[in-house]
C-alpha cells in the first residue's frame, strides 16, 4: 500500500516565481490497484510521480509504502521496489548497450553489481521468453544496441526492463506520449498485459482518456495540486469518456483556455 | 634498417606506456562522458611517488602498486568534489589538479632523478638479462599495455563493468535500477587516474627522472588517443574500443616521431600534430556520413 | 564500407612511408653519398626550448667544436632537435638520438639532458649537458656523463647591487616553485642576501601567468631592487615586468648578458655562449678520443662577467661607479 500524506510541495521558494502546487495533498493506493491519472498540464500529475519516487524534494508530509515512511530515502533507494517507464523512450535503455547487456543489467536490479560475469548466458533464454510476450521480434534483437531500435521498440524494451525483477509499484510516467498512435496503442496492450501477469501495483500518468478508462481498475483526475475526480472499479467500469472529458473542457474553461 | 627498425620499437614501446593513461582517459570521457582534468595531475603523481619508492629502495614491481593505489586516490578526490559537494564535473578536475600539483612537489621535490644504479621494471626482466635494453623495454610496456587492456576488457563485461558503462549511458536507469550513480561515477574516477598514474610511474622508471611539469598536456594527449582511435576503428566492430586506444596512442606517437624525423622546428610540431589531429577526425566525420545519434 | 577501411589503411600505410622515409634520411641534409658519410660521427643535440639563453648554449657548444678544430660535415655531423617546452617530445627526441645511433648527445636544460642520459643507458652513448644548475641533483655527477653547471654567481651579484646601490636595503625576487634551480637560488639568496646588508623578499609562482601580480605585489613591499635569477618562466615575461618596475622607478638586476640587453640595470652572471664552448671542447676531446666523458668531471662556471646597460641605469638616475664601469661591459654602448 503507498500512501500520501499531507502532501506539501512548493516549487522555487522564495523567489517572485515561487508556486505552492501541493498543500495537504492525500492520496491512498491499495496494493493491487491499477490507477490511471488524468489532468491537465500543470495539474501536478508529473510531480506526484517525481515525489513517490524521490526525484524532488517535498516542503512537508509523508510518503508511505507498506506503512514505512519513506520519505527521507534517496531517490536511488526508492527505486528497490519501484519500477518506472518514462515518456522519452530512451530513458529506460541504454543506447551503446546491447539488448543482452540492458536485460541482464535489469536483471541484476536489486542484487550485488560486483565483478562477477556481468551477462548469464544460462538467463539468455529466460529474456527472450520474456521479450516475446511483446510480441515484436525483439527476442531476435540480442546483440542489437538499443540505440539502433526505434522508440517504439525500446519502450517496450523499457516496459520488460523495469518488470523484469519483482517490484511493488510500476510507475508509468506518460509512457506513449512520445509514440505514434499506432505504437501507442501496442505499448498500452502490452502494460495492460504486463501488469495483469505479474499483479502490479501501478500508476499510470496519461493524457489519452480512453486509455485511462480502457485501462486500470481506478480513474484520477487532478487539477491544480488536487483530486477532482477518483473512481474505483464498477464506479469507473461505468464512466464514460464523455463523462471525463465533460469534466476536463468544465475545468479547463475555469483556468481561461 | 636497424636503425629504423629501432625507431619504430622505441616509438610502439612509447604508445604502449602511453596507452595506460589513455585507456584512463577512455573511461572517463568515453564511458563516463566526464571531462577529467585530474589526469595533468594524476600522470606526475604516479611518477613522483614510484620515483621516491625507487630512490628508497623499493622493488619497482611494487611500487607500480603504490602509484596504482595513489591514483586511485586521486581519482576518488575528484569524484567525491563532483558528486557529494556537487561541483562542476570540469572545476572538481581542475581543484584536484591544482592541489596534485603542490602534493607532487610535496613527494618529490620539482625534479628527482633515478640513479643508473637503482633497478627498474625495465633493468630486471627475469630471464632477459641479454636482451638489449630497448627490446627489454618494448617487451615489458607490451605486457603492461595488453595485460591492462585484457583486464579493462574483462572489467567491462562484470556486473560492475556493465554498471559503469551505463551510467555514461544513461545515468537515470542506473537510478531506476536502485543504484547511486554518484558512487558508480566516483568507480570510474578512481579506475582511470589509477591508470593515469600507473603510466606516469611507468614513464617515471623508463626515464628515470620525474619532473613537475611532466604532466602538462597529458589530458589532450589523453583525449586526442582516444578520439583518434575511437573514430579511425568505429566500424571495425571486431576491434574492442580498448585496442583501437591503444592503438590511438600508438599513432600518436609515431605522428610526433615523424615530425621530428622530418626535422621540423619545435615550435611547428604543435602544429603539425594538430594538423594530423584535425585530418582523423574529419574523416572520422566522413565515415560517420552524419547517421550520428550520441 | 570499404572506403573507411581503405581510409584507415592509406592512413596507417602514409605514417609508416613517411616513417620509413625519415628513418632513411635520419641525419639531415648531410646523408648523400651514404658510404662517405658512414664513418662521420653524428652529434645529436637536444634542446629543451627556443629561448635565448639555451640558443647561445648550442651557438657556444658549435663554436667550441670548430675552435677545437673539427669541421662540420668532415668530421662531424650535427642532428640538432627542440622540444619547444615539451617533456615528452623531449623524451622522444632522445629515444631517436639512441635508435639513430649518434656518436654523442648534447642536452640543453635539465628535462632534455636526464633525457638523453635515459635513453643512451643502454648502448652508453656519452653526453654532454649544458644549463643546468645542479648535476649532482639531476644524477648527471657521474657516469658516462659530462658537461658545465650554470649555477649562478650569487655573492659576486650581491656585491655588484651593492656597489652600485649602497643605500638599498631590500631586494625582490621572483621564482618558480617548481623549479629546483630557482629553489636552490632563493635558498642561496636568502643565506647570503643579510651579509650584505640585503633583506630579501621572494615571491614564488607557479605558471607564468601569474608573474606580473607578483611584481606588481613585490613592488607594493617597496623593495630597493629586484634581482633575476635564471627561471625560465620569469625571465619568459620581463619585458613586461620592466614595464612594472620602470614605471615604480625600481631597477632590475640580470641574471645574464640577454636581460641586461633587454633593459636590466646591470647582471654579474652568465655569458652563456662561453659556456656552451667550453661544453663543446668537451664534445670535441670525446670524438677526438683524448677522453671519456666518464673520465671528465663536471665543471662550474668560475669566470663571471659584470654586464651593466648604461641607458637603463641613466633611466634610473645611477651613477655607475667608477670601478664597475671599467671593468663591466656595456651592453647599451655595444649595439
Amino acid at each position: 500500500m503507498l500512501e500520501l500524506k499531507h502532501i506539501k510541495k512548493v516549487y522555487n521558494p522564495g523567489t517572485v516565481t515561487e508556486m505552492c502546487l501541493f498543500d495537504d495533498f492525500n492520496l491512498t493506493v491499495k496494493d493491487g490497484e491499477f490507477v490511471s491519472i488524468v489532468g491537465s498540464n500543470g495539474s501536478g500529475k508529473t510531480s506526484m510521480l517525481n515525489i513517490i519516487c524521490g526525484s524532488i524534494p517535498i516542503e512537508g508530509g509523508q510518503v508511505l509504502v507498506g506503512g514505512k515512511d519513506i520519505s527521507k530515502m534517496k531517490d536511488f533507494q526508492r527505486y528497490r521496489t519501484i519500477g518506472r517507464v518514462y515518456q522519452n523512450p530512451s530513458m529506460g535503455t541504454c543506447p551503446n548497450m546491447t539488448m543482452l547487456e540492458n536485460m541482464s543489467l535489469a536483471d541484476n536490479k536489486g542484487k550485488p553489481f560486483n565483478l562477477g560475469f556481468g551477462i548469464n548466458k544460462a538467463k539468455e533464454n529466460y529474456y527472450k521468453e520474456q521479450l516475446s510476450i511483446l510480441g515484436l521480434g525483439l527476442e531476435d534483437k540480442m546483440d542489437v544496441k538499443l540505440g539502433a531500435l526505434s522508440g517504439g521498440q525500446r519502450q517496450a524494451a523499457s516496459l520488460i526492463m523495469s518488470t523484469l525483477t519483482p517490484i511493488q509499484f510500476l510507475i508509468l510516467d506518460e509512457h506513449t506520449a512520445a509514440l505514434d498512435p499506432k505504437t501507442a496503442e501496442t505499448i498500452m496492450e502490452l502494460t495492460g498485459k504486463v501488469v495483469k501477469e505479474k499483479n502490479l501495483t501501478a500508476m499510470m500518468v496519461t493524457h489519452n482518456l480512453r486509455y485511462a478508462v480502457e485501462y486500470g481498475n481506478r480513474l484520477i483526475m487532478m487539477d491544480k495540486g488536487g483530486i477532482v475526480m477518483d473512481k474505483s472499479d464498477d464506479e469507473k467500469e461505468k464512466t464514460k469518456i464523455d463523462d471525463i472529458l465533460d469534466l476536463f473542457t468544465a475545468i479547463s474553461i475555469e483556468c481561461g483556455n | 634498417m636497424n636503425e629504423f627498425l629501432e625507431l619504430c620499437v622505441g616509438t610502439i614501446t612509447q604508445g604502449f606506456i602511453y596507452a595506460l593513461l589513455s585507456y584512463g582517459v577512455y573511461i572517463t570521457y568515453k564511458i563516463l562522458d566526464f571531462p577529467d582534468l585530474t589526469v595533468d595531475g594524476s600522470f606526475p603523481l604516479g611518477a613522483a611517488v614510484t620515483g621516491v619508492l625507487l630512490v628508497k629502495g623499493v622493488n619497482p614491481y611494487l611500487t607500480l602498486l603504490a602509484a596504482l593505489a595513489v591514483g586511485a586516490m586521486a581519482g576518488f578526490m575528484t569524484g567525491y568534489i563532483h558528486v557529494r559537494l556537487k561541483v562542476r564535473d570540469l572545476l572538481a578536475g581542475i581543484i584536484t589538479m591544482t592541489a596534485l600539483f603542490s602534493i607532487n612537489l610535496q613527494i618529490a621535490g620539482s625534479n628527482l632523478a633515478v640513479d643508473r644504479g637503482i633497478d627498474t621494471i625495465f633493468s630486471v626482466v627475469p630471464g632477459m638479462q641479454d636482451i638489449p635494453l630497448l627490446y627489454r623495454k618494448f617487451v615489458v610496456s607490451l605486457v603492461l599495455a595488453v595485460g591492462m587492456k585484457f583486464v579493462l576488457d574483462w572489467y567491462m563485461k562484470t556486473k560492475n563493468g556493465l554498471l559503469l558503462r551505463a551510467v555514461g549511458d544513461n545515468e537515470t536507469l542506473v537510478t531506476t535500477l536502485a543504484k547511486d550513480k554518484g558512487t558508480v561515477k566516483i568507480i570510474g574516477l578512481v579506475i582511470a587516474n589509477a591508470l593515469v598514474a600507473l603510466s606516469g610511474a611507468v614513464v617515471c622508471q623508463e626515464q628515470r627522472a620525474f619532473s613537475s611539469t611532466m604532466g602538462t598536456g597529458q589530458v589532450v594527449f589523453g583525449l586526442a588517443t582516444v578520439i583518434i582511435g575511437t573514430t579511425l576503428f568505429r566500424k571495425m566492430s571486431f576491434f574492442k574500443a580498448t585496442s583501437a586506444v591503444l592503438i590511438g596512442s600508438i599513432l600518436y606517437k609515431f605522428c610526433i616521431q615523424i615530425a621530428i624525423s622530418l626535422g621540423l622546428p619545435a615550435n611547428l610540431l604543435k602544429l603539425v600534430t594538430a594538423v594530423l589531429f584535425l585530418i582523423v577526425l574529419v574523416l572520422g566525420n566522413r565515415q560517420k556520413g552524419g547517421a550520428d545519434h550520441a | 564500407m570499404k572506403m573507411k577501411k581503405l581510409m584507415v589503411m592509406a592512413m596507417t600505410m602514409v605514417m609508416a612511408a613517411a616513417l620509413a622515409g625519415c628513418g632513411g634520411t635520419g641525419n639531415g641534409d648531410a646523408a648523400e653519398g651514404d658510404s662517405a658519410n658512414k664513418d662521420i660521427p653524428v652529434i645529436g643535440i637536444s634542446q629543451f626550448a627556443q629561448h635565448a639563453s639555451l640558443d647561445n648554449c648550442r651557438i657556444g657548444f658549435l663554436e667550441g667544436l670548430e675552435a677545437s678544430g673539427l669541421k662540420e660535415g668532415k668530421d662531424y655531423i650535427i642532428d640538432y632537435q627542440n622540444a619547444g617546452f615539451d617533456p615528452n617530445v623531449a623524451q622522444q627526441i632522445a629515444q631517436s638520438f639512441s635508435a639513430k645511433n649518434v656518436s654523442l648527445m648534447c642536452g640543453i636544460a635539465t628535462i632534455s639532458a636526464t633525457s638523453c642520459y635515459a635513453a643512451a643507458e643502454d648502448k652508453d652513448i656519452p653526453v654532454i649537458f649544458n644549463a643546468i644548475t645542479d648535476p649532482v641533483e639531476a644524477k648527471l655527477d657521474s657516469g658516462n656523463v659530462t658537461g658545465i653547471s650554470d649555477k649562478l654567481p650569487i655573492e659576486e651579484q650581491l656585491k655588484l647591487i651593492r656597489k652600485i646601490q649602497p643605500e638599498a636595503k631590500s631586494i625582490g625576487i621572483l621564482y618558480t616553485t617548481s623549479e629546483p634551480n630557482s629553489v636552490a637560488a632563493i635558498r642561496e639568496y636568502e643565506e647570503k642576501g643579510p651579509s650584505y646588508g640585503f633583506k630579501v623578499e621572494t615571491i614564488g609562482v607557479t605558471q607564468q601567468s601569474e608573474v606580473i601580480q607578483a611584481a606588481e605585489n613585490l613592488i607594493a613591499k617597496k623593495v630597493d631592487c629586484f634581482t633575476n635569477i635564471t627561471d625560465n618562466t620569469v625571465v619568459g615575461v620581463l619585458p613586461s615586468i620592466l614595464e612594472k618596475t620602470n614605471d615604480a622607478g625600481i631597477p632590475v638586476y640580470g641574471s645574464e648578458i640577454e636581460q641586461v640587453k633587454l633593459g636590466c640595470v646591470a647582471s654579474a652572471g652568465i655569458e652563456y655562449v662561453a659556456l656552451g664552448r667550453k661544453t663543446g671542447e668537451m664534445a670535441a676531446k670525446i670524438l677526438k678520443g683524448e677522453a671519456k666523458a666518464s673520465e671528465m668531471p663536471y665543471e662550474t662556471v668560475k669566470d663571471f662577467e659584470t654586464y651593466i646597460n648604461s641607458e637603463a641605469l641613466a633611466a634610473m638616475n645611477i651613477e655607475v661607479p667608477a670601478d664597475v664601469a671599467e671593468t663591466a661591459m656595456d651592453v647599451a654602448k655595444e649595439a
